[in-house]
């Protein structure tokens, strides 16, 4: 593609953001056009990333490149088919449901909290204030042309304030559906949580859909001190989608965020996740497992930045991938010069289930700090078939053995999945992707 | 029961067993021992169908059938189980979960129908006990961080377990203590039956004390040089192998 088209891509971004921002929620505040202005000169200036950027160096988005997305200013409610309804329903409330970017209260189950959607938040002064002290305060849009392409478009998402102190028991379920409606649209989710001291959430995000569409979604999260939150991203894109996600967390003193995500849909995944250690005594877990068959690509990309003494990240990525899919994880780490202390352990494991699929891994560890621990490892193995003939020896089937050691590979994500009803979706997703890729192979 | 005849297997192009005949009836009991590298396990392997080994000329028949078609889980159907030297370890599957799936493909296969997780459970729980496997170990990953007395444990429970016609032990001796190795005998000696075959394959004649077998043969070289009686056993023990091998280069 020549620099020529791309600018024309671009020009038709910024047509479009400048017919649109008065429908775009928040329009009106100062604050918010402002922070939508500056985003979009940034992902004019920025463009696509390409793959000659290390960032990208394995992730080739030419395909969302080459497409000019219609954006979503109004609230459009597709009929959905029925395999997306029961996959929504399978989240209990309390749940907010937003169908191509929009809240959609029918959907949505929001007792026995008092959930907000940001366009809601915005709409009402005093939660707008509280929005605005955070809103675009942690995530760059200066380096992440995505990112910058969300801030300038988002039409709702998530705005969850949890109160200091407060432990909410129930998970907290985003769902995030898209669906096809002629022309190929984006959809630009954003999500606000806030853990005010001492308070414990869990929150899960998901994203389905149906048919070809772009979801590019941005979520901060702020953990004030000795917040506990335990943060799912689950994407079940279809198959015929893109999907990019950046999702920057900031943790004061003692704060504690667990991450576990999981990747099985989407023909190109790319997911962002940023963690800032910003306060003594603070830990993260970052867990994730991602699946991919044939004609897809998954990349993982964390960043854990050790900011203050005495923090600690954990991180387990699974990578499984079958038929000629890629996959890429890229695990970076930063410890700055106050950080001491810092203790940070970090593994990708990754099975390939053909000889055509491949996976690109890397840690990127950049220690400023002298008194740290830091220790990495990167697996990239096959289905071991001593494994295999011993089950096999036993009476088990050639394809149970295979289904019974791709699920112990995954064991140590899926056996952590702490709410019962998503481990028990995660089990019949898994169970339906194994069976697709063996079928494929 | 079992019929070999003229068997000759190799592995990546180099010849392990060159010839092997060996009879074996139901009720029987035979130990085949020998030296290091005479092809001891890969005469095991091959009678469970591991595909690494190539079946170069020859027959091997059960109950009348050629076993040389047969993938290893349906010769594991069929009724022949290897207790193997090193069991696998398997992160991430759990003991229970492993030994319902075999137990279930065996009895599917058997025209019986399934066990539920809580028959299993109690089923599982009685064979265990007399093997000195508790609950945790059943629901620990598949012999992952066990002891090398409780993975031959294990492996006898799933002998128990599967209930198979045709039961070959390779050198489930290894690594045994004295306590372990009499529990292990013992739950060998349990399966000893009229309608069952065991063939026990070992280096040392130190498991034949408690599991007597009826014939002894000696394996050098990939074929069976010398059949006897439990006698041989004790031959073998005081003699070593070197003046068996010693005849055989004589002969070759």
């Amino acid at each position: 593609m020549t620099m020529n088209s791309v600018l024309t891509k671009q020009t038709v971004y910024g047509a479009q953001f400048s017919a649109i921002l008065d429908r775009l929620p928040g329009h009106g505040l100062v604050w918010v056009d402002r922070l939508r202005e500056r985003a979009m000169e940034q992902f004019l200036e920025l463009g696509f990333p390409t793959t000659r950027l290390e960032n990208w160096k394995y992730t080739d988005v030419s395909p969302i490149r080459r497409i000019a997305f219609q954006p979503i200013a109004d609230r459009v409610s597709p009929p959905l088919p029925e395999t997306l309804r029961l996959q929504i329903e399978a989240y209990a409330a309390p749940r907010l449901v937003f169908v191509n970017g929009k809240v959609d209260p029918e959907l949505s189950n929001r007792a026995p909290l008092r959930l907000l959607s940001l366009s809601e938040a915005l709409a009402d002064p005093e939660q707008a204030k509280v929005v605005e002290t955070h809103l675009g305060q942690y995530v760059s849009t200066s380096d992440h042309a995505f990112a910058a392409w969300n801030t300038a478009f988002f039409t709702d998402g998530a705005f969850v304030v949890i109160p200091r102190g407060i432990v909410v028991k129930q998970p907290v379920n985003l769902v995030f559906v898209s669906v096809e409606i002629g022309e190929p649209r984006a959809c630009h989710p954003r999500n606000l949580v806030i853990a005010r001291e001492g308070s414990q959430v869990t929150f899960v995000e998901v994203f389905l859909g149906a048919g070809a569409y772009l979801t590019n979604t941005v979520t901060e999260i702020i953990a004030e001190p000795e917040a506990v939150i335990d943060y799912y991203k689950i994407e079940g894109e279809s198959a015929y989608s893109f999907h990019t996600g950046a999702v920057q967390a900031h943790l004061d003193r003692s704060a504690c965020l667990t991450s576990r995500s999981i990747s099985f849909g989407g023909a190109l995944v790319r997911n962002d996740l940023n963690v800032a250690l910003d306060g003594e005594g603070s830990h993260c877990t970052l867990n994730g497992l991602f699946a991919a068959g044939s004609g897809r690509l998954v990349d993982n990309h964390t960043h854990i930045d050790h900011r203050k003494p005495h923090a600690s990240s954990r991180e387990l990525y699974k990578g499984l991938l079958a038929g000629d899919a890629t996959g890429v994880f890229n695990g970076a780490i930063t410890v700055r010069e106050d950080a001491q202390k810092a203790d940070a352990v970090q593994h990708s494991k990754n099975l390939l289930l053909s000889e055509r699929a491949q996976i690109n891994t890397k840690p990127q560890f950049e220690i400023r700090a002298n008194d740290v621990r830091c220790v990495h490892g990167a697996t990239v193995g096959q289905i071991d078939e001593d494994a295999i003939f011993y089950l096999k020896s036993r009476g088990v089937g050639e394809d149970e053995a295979r289904r019974i050691l791709i699920r112990a590979f995954a064991a140590e994500i899926l056996d952590d999945l702490r709410v019962p009803a998503l481990r028990d979706q995660m089990e019949r997703l898994f169970t339906n992707w194994v069976q697709s890729a063996l079928e494929a192979a | 029961m079992l019929r070999i005849r003229n068997l000759f297997a190799s592995i990546d192009g180099k010849q392990i067993l060159r010839g092997l005949n060996l009879d074996v009836h139901a009720g029987e009991v035979h130990a085949i021992m020998g030296p290091n590298g005479s092809g001891k396990s890969t005469f095991a392997q091959v009678l469970a169908g591991r595909d690494i080994y190539e079946v170069v000329a020859g027959e091997l028949t059960f109950d009348g059938r050629s076993l040389l078609a047969m993938s290893p889980e349906i010769r594991a159907r069929e009724g022949i189980f290897l207790a193997f030297q090193y069991p696998i370890e398997i992160p991430g599957v759990s003991n229970l979960y492993f030994l319902r799936s075999a137990v279930n493909a065996v009895r599917a296969h058997r025209g019986l129908p399934e066990l539920d997780a809580v028959d299993f459970m109690s089923l599982a729980k009685e064979q265990a006990a007399g093997l000195g496997i508790d609950d945790a170990m059943l629901k620990r990953s598949l012999n992952e961080g066990f002891s090398g007395g409780e993975k031959k444990r294990n492996e006898i429970l799933q002998l128990k377990l599967l209930d198979p016609r045709l039961a070959i032990l390779d050198e489930t001796d290894s690594g045994l203590d004295i306590d372990a190795l009499k529990i292990v005998a013992d739950g060998i000696n349990a399966m000893r039956s009229p309608e069952r075959a065991i063939i026990v394959v070992t280096h040392y004649q130190r498991l034949l004390n408690y599991v007597v077998p009826d014939h002894v043969h000696v394996l050098v070289g990939g074929r069976i040089v010398r059949s006897g009686g439990k006698e041989l056993a004790l031959e073998l023990e005081h003699r070593g192998y070197s003046w068996l091998e010693a005849e055989q280069k004589a002969v070759v």
